[in-house]
């Protein structure tokens, strides 16, 4: 499936930096809005949960609309990865999928249910926000790992190894990983949507301290087994760039110090931007590490990409929508900054 | 290639199950967007408080079906790639193309501007927010016109060629303007729209019904069933068209639909009687018994006398759809739409001699009782539309080129079977929360009482102070 010109690998270079911000982007948005949810497992007061989901209210579709877009760029670039990485993580798809419907649910609906059912749809909101991380996190492992392909002549590779390949020790210790890092992501948003002296701030200021060391310690844990796991990882790491690499880690570090100064003074929006860099220094960092592989060992970026692809459609997306979007997402995050109590009204 | 028959046959109806549960919902929104945004126009337009009454009522109703939209349509998205990874992988270049504009171009789009119709009253101008209304409004019907044009090309793929194993695309103008969308966009957008006033409309006519805010929703029943006899005889055409684009282009497929299962009588003559309704021998080959009219066949699809239509007969036995679902849906569809016409000519007769003004609306009982069964027919038209679609294309996922066993993933029976049970019930929820919430919103009725949105101001640089009255319960826990 390789049979791109110069101008088309370009494209398609330039489309696998869209999708992987486009996961980004939804990694860092809608994982703050999961991690709220995994949070509010553990709040007591009923006015709170419902303030959390209110805290989100306006927001949360369009985070999520960032997955849609990267399904959507998946499909629509590389359609060969798409048509066979889709079946090999249909389990933990389907399961993710079922949280995040699950969840939408539970916070639209909240305000029309009848009490008795709002405690039950408080516990489904929880659960399910965690089951999206989980399984999120476990696809993503999973991907990491690879899977193979058939090989038949005239016709395009594809998986046919069943659905049950994508469970491994990494791929549940991926699991993990994701959903402690939401969860500190989660506490942050927290703290910065709700008025000062509200105690629910104090709580998830107790949670940050404690999430951060556990969230350190799996980013430490999931690199040290990816360079155990992955020659294709070891190689670039340990190879003659070592020290350019071990820069990652040092930038990565700078952004915790930051994030930890800004929590430690209160200032809430400072704090989550200083996570988003460090997250952001890491995936990119990833990518880096991963590339030309969009699949380790299965698929490269230009051997799943559609050879249709084309300027014209990257322009019209890059030019035109994408920055729409951005600004739009900007102007929406704005319109509902304003800090809540657990006296919020859901309008 | 799939091999195992059963395998098979449940990715068809997982994927079966899981659009029809998804299009209850998408035509809804796209046709009452449009009608938010005229009556929001009218209110923006005149002051007049009626209009804006009305807008705040359907926008719940709106979001409420909106939000199940979502959910199934995300599932949608997955789907393709789990149940029909081959499929997907074949046909991307083109069909994934066209899936990631909608995506982008319409759902983006869209999910942009929502969450400002539905929060931003008070936030923002009221121009602002007729902007917003505007923009889902058209987003939504783009969004449509892409759906329709990846399935319209599975119907008709043109611009293609199948080599190593995948669709190319050698002419995006002709894959795109495929003989297929050309009408079937337009008659799925005034299906969507059709659908959204007799929904208005029946939701208007149950509260006059039972005499509860009648000048109200007077207001919203008038327009939208004057509107209707225009929308449904003018659906009826598009529909006739789009039968004669499936006889000249899916031959098989007409004659499933329409169970012709003979090009020639016996004694060598043109077939040309048109089934109205029967029931198929145990063999499958022709009707054990049915009543059919002579000529109205090739009168309806070639527009003459004696024109000759392919039968299922001159189509090689492997090559046949099923007949017996598309031949009924295929009825109940066009019952439905002339059902349709007759209720759209009523009521206009009605309007046009005043009968429908708010002081002498409510006498016509009979009418509103119609009115609100007629709310349902355009789902089930819906429905059987797009089962004579699916069914007829078989055996084939892109008609007359790639085989729906070869399309679909490698699952076995089990899993494709877990599926199906696991979505049944997830959409099942989703569709008995739909009517439980709509039918709450409907026992509340319209709120009548809270002040009018104002012109709210958020410039950026402005900071909100929070303002809450400590001792008001928040209105999310509030009693409804």
């Amino acid at each position: 499936m390789n049979g791109l010109t110069q101008i088309q690998s370009l494209v398609t270079f330039a489309w696998w930096i869209a999708l992987d911000f486009s996961v980004l982007l939804y990694v860092l948005l809608d994982g703050a809005d999961l991690g709220a949810g995994i949070f509010s497992l553990f709040v007591r007061s009923e006015h709170e949960r419902g303030a959390i989901m209110s805290a989100m209210a306006g927001t949360w579709d369009a985070n999520e609309t960032w997955l849609i877009v990267a399904g959507g760029v998946l499909f629509g670039t590389f359609p060969f990865v798409y048509g066979s990485a889709f079946p090999y993580l249909m389990v933990p798809l389907a399961l993710a999928l079922w949280g995040m419907i699950t969840r939408a649910v539970a916070l639209e609906f909240r305000h029309l249910a009848e009490a008795r059912w709002q405690r039950f749809s408080d516990i489904a909101f929880g659960v399910s926000s965690l089951v999206t991380a989980f399984f999120g996190g476990m696809a993503v492992g999973a991907v990491l790992q690879g899977f193979p392909l058939t090989n038949t002549p005239g016709t395009v590779p594809t998986y046919v190894g069943g659905p049950w390949r994508f469970i491994s020790p990494f791929s549940l210790w991926t699991g993990v990983a994701a959903v402690v890092a939401v969860t500190l992501s989660g506490v942050l948003f927290i703290r910065a949507r709700f008025e000062k002296a509200e105690p629910i701030r104090q709580q998830a200021a107790a949670w940050t301290n404690r999430i951060f060391y556990l969230a350190l310690a799996a980013v430490v844990i999931t690199l040290a087994a990816s360079a155990e796991l992955f020659p294709w990882a070891a190689r670039k790491w340990l190879g003659p760039d070592a020290a350019l690499w071990a820069l990652v880690p040092l930038a990565v570090v700078f952004a915790a110090v930051q994030m930890r100064r800004a929590v430690a003074h209160d200032r809430d929006l400072a704090a989550i931007l200083w996570l988003n860099l460090g997250v952001a220094i890491m995936a990119g960092a990833m990518m880096a590490t991963i590339y030309p592989w969009l699949i380790p060992g299965t698929w490269t970026i230009y051997s799943g990409a559609s050879p249709a692809v084309s300027l014209f459609t990257f322009t019209l997306a890059m030019g035109g929508f994408f920055p729409i979007m951005l600004m739009y997402n900007a102007y929406q995050l704005w319109v509902f900054r304003a800090r809540v109590s657990a006296l919020a009204a859901y309008h | 290639m799939q091999s195992n028959a059963l395998a098979v046959f449940l990715s068809r109806l997982d994927f079966a199950w899981i659009t029809s549960m998804h299009i209850l919902y998408p035509p809804l929104t796209i046709g009452l967007a449009a009608l938010l945004f005229l009556a929001e126009w009218r209110w923006v337009r005149s002051n007049d408080e009626h209009w804006y009454r009305l807008v705040r009522f359907f926008e719940k109703l709106f979001i409420v079906n909106f939000a199940a939209g979502v959910a199934t349509g995300i599932t949608m998205e997955m789907a393709f790639g789990i149940l029909y990874g081959p499929f997907s992988q074949a046909a991307g270049p083109f069909f994934g193309q066209v899936l990631g504009y909608e995506t982008i171009t319409a759902f983006m789009y869209e999910a942009g501007f929502i969450g400002l119709m539905i929060f931003g009253w008070g936030k923002i101008s009221r121009k602002m927010h007729l902007f917003a209304t505007f923009n889902v409004a058209l987003s939504s019907s783009l969004s449509a016109m892409w759906i329709l044009d990846a399935n319209s090309w599975m119907q008709t793929p043109a611009g293609v060629v199948l080599k190593d194993g995948f669709f190319q695309v050698v002419d995006w103008g002709a894959a795109l303007l495929n003989p297929d969308v050309l009408l079937g966009f337009p008659h799925m957008l005034l299906a969507a729209f059709e659908l959204a006033l007799c929904f208005a409309a029946a939701v208007s006519a149950w509260f006059i019904l039972k005499g509860q805010h009648v000048a109200l929703f007077q207001r919203a029943l008038k327009p939208s069933i004057l509107a209707l006899a225009v929308v449904a005889p003018l659906q009826v055409y598009l529909g006739d068209g789009l039968g004669r684009v499936v006889a000249d282009d899916q031959a098989a497929a007409l004659a499933a639909m329409e169970g012709h299962y003979h090009t020639y009588n016996p004694d060598g003559s043109v077939d040309t009687s048109w089934q109205v309704i029967g029931w198929p021998n145990a063999a499958g080959d022709d009707f054990a018994w049915s009543i059919s009219i002579p000529h109205a066949l090739s009168l309806i699809e070639t527009h003459t006398w004696n024109g000759k239509v392919t039968g299922l007969d001159d189509i090689p036995a492997q090559d046949r759809p099923p007949v017996l679902i598309p031949f009924y849906s295929f009825r109940v569809m066009v019952a439905a739409g002339g059902a349709l016409v007759l209720l759209g000519f009523w009521g206009a007769w009605l309007a046009l001699r005043g009968r429908l003004s708010a002081e002498r609306v409510s006498r016509h009982r009979w009418f509103l009782r119609a009115v609100i069964v007629a709310g349902f027919l355009p789902y089930i038209s819906v429905w059987c539309g797009w089962w004579v679609r699916e069914i007829c294309r078989q055996p084939w996922v892109v008609y007359g080129l790639m085989r729906t066993e070869d399309g679909v993933s490698h699952m076995g029976v089990l899993e494709a079977a877990l599926w199906l049970a696991g979505y049944m019930a997830f959409e099942i929820v989703v569709w008995a929360s739909v009517w439980y919430f709509l039918a709450k919103l409907m026992r509340m009725g319209p709120d009548l009482t809270s002040p009018v949105a104002a012109d709210g101001h958020q410039h950026l640089g402005e900071l909100e102070v929070p303002k809450h009255d400590p001792d008001a319960l928040p209105s999310y826990i509030r009693p409804i």
